[in-house]
């Protein structure tokens, strides 16, 4: 189960991402999730509030999209201005 | 007035990091002329014996090996691999389940590579995270005991996968569990089809010879 401390990367990228649109809240991070990333959608989720907590992404949705192969990507931020 | 969203497209993977510092790990690794291979398994599956064994031949054939060995807590599997005269260094995690590249990089503050012809890294006793983590390493080395059950691989595909080799420990206790050799390289072959495949015991030393000429081949 390392799936906090991925929760907690995935926040801190998206943090870093968002922090070039200076003024608006991100209500959603959209995630590409590959099926052999070895990392498993529901033990993020469960993750994802306390990893965003005391953060500008506090509140902000995980959207998580499954995909084969690996991949663990950040792909879209979903804002609001 | 009710606000407006949009989408930004971002495409950024959340293991580069980790990525970025293992490419510069193996780089460091290659132009030291370093050969490094990391250890994982499932807890108590032997990878501490085999070290200190696999340690123990590599320094009687003249080869400078050292090791990084990481664990929850204690510094316990340091001070036994110590006993093959090698420097061995602990990464202590805490509660984190796995090694990553940044923990490597910290570990080796100080250490010449070039004083060294081998580097082992043993991983935290975990079939599961340390598959998603790359260390540098050139060698990934899957090990599983006789007394786990044939059917390991099925149940943790991605480790396997993710391995060069697997090696199969505690030789010595397969006839008192009743080991099934074919079923277990069935097993491995299912997710994994022709992978190097070695049985050992560290205790026996059986096996083991067999190991140093391929880590020397490898070097």
């Amino acid at each position: 189960m390392h799936e906090l401390g991925i929760a907690m990367s995935i926040a801190e990228a998206a943090g870093e991402e968002a922090a070039r649109y200076a003024g608006s809240r991100v209500c959603a991070v959209h995630l590409r999730l590959g099926g052999l990333s070895g990392v498993v959608k529901e033990a993020l989720l469960f993750s994802w509030d306390a990893s965003c907590e005391g953060t500008p992404l506090a509140g902000a949705q995980l959207v998580i999209q499954e995909v084969p192969g690996n991949d663990l990507e950040v792909a879209a931020l979903e804002l609001e201005e | 007035m009710t606000a407006t969203t949009r989408i930004v497209e971002v495409r950024r993977s959340v293991l580069k990091a980790n990525d970025l510092i293992a490419a510069e790990l193996r780089d460091r690794f290659e132009r030291a002329g370093v050969c490094v291979v990391s250890l994982v398994s499932s807890p108590g599956s032997g990878k501490t014996a085999f070290l200190e064994k696999t340690l123990t031949l590599l320094r009687a054939r003249g080869r400078r090996t050292s090791a990084l060995v990481g664990d929850l807590a204690t510094d316990n599997d340091a001070a036994r691999l110590a006993r093959s005269g090698a420097p061995v260094k602990q990464i202590v995690t805490g509660t984190v389940c796995h090694l990553d590249a940044s923990m490597v990089r910290s570990a080796l503050e100080g250490w010449d590579l070039n004083d060294l012809d081998f580097l082992f890294i043993e991983n935290v006793g975990n079939l599961v995270c340390p598959a998603s983590y790359d260390l540098g390493e050139r060698i990934r080395v899957v090990l599983m005991s006789v007394t786990e059950g044939e059917d390991k691989p099925l149940k943790y595909p991605t480790i396997f996968n993710s391995a060069d080799l697997a090696v199969i420990t505690k030789a010595d206790l397969a006839e008192a569990v009743e080991f099934d050799l074919e079923a277990a390289t069935r097993s491995i072959n299912t997710v994994r089809p022709g992978m190097d495949i070695r049985i050992v015991s560290a205790k026996t030393g059986q096996g083991m010879n067999d190991l140093m000429e391929l880590w020397d081949r490898r070097r």
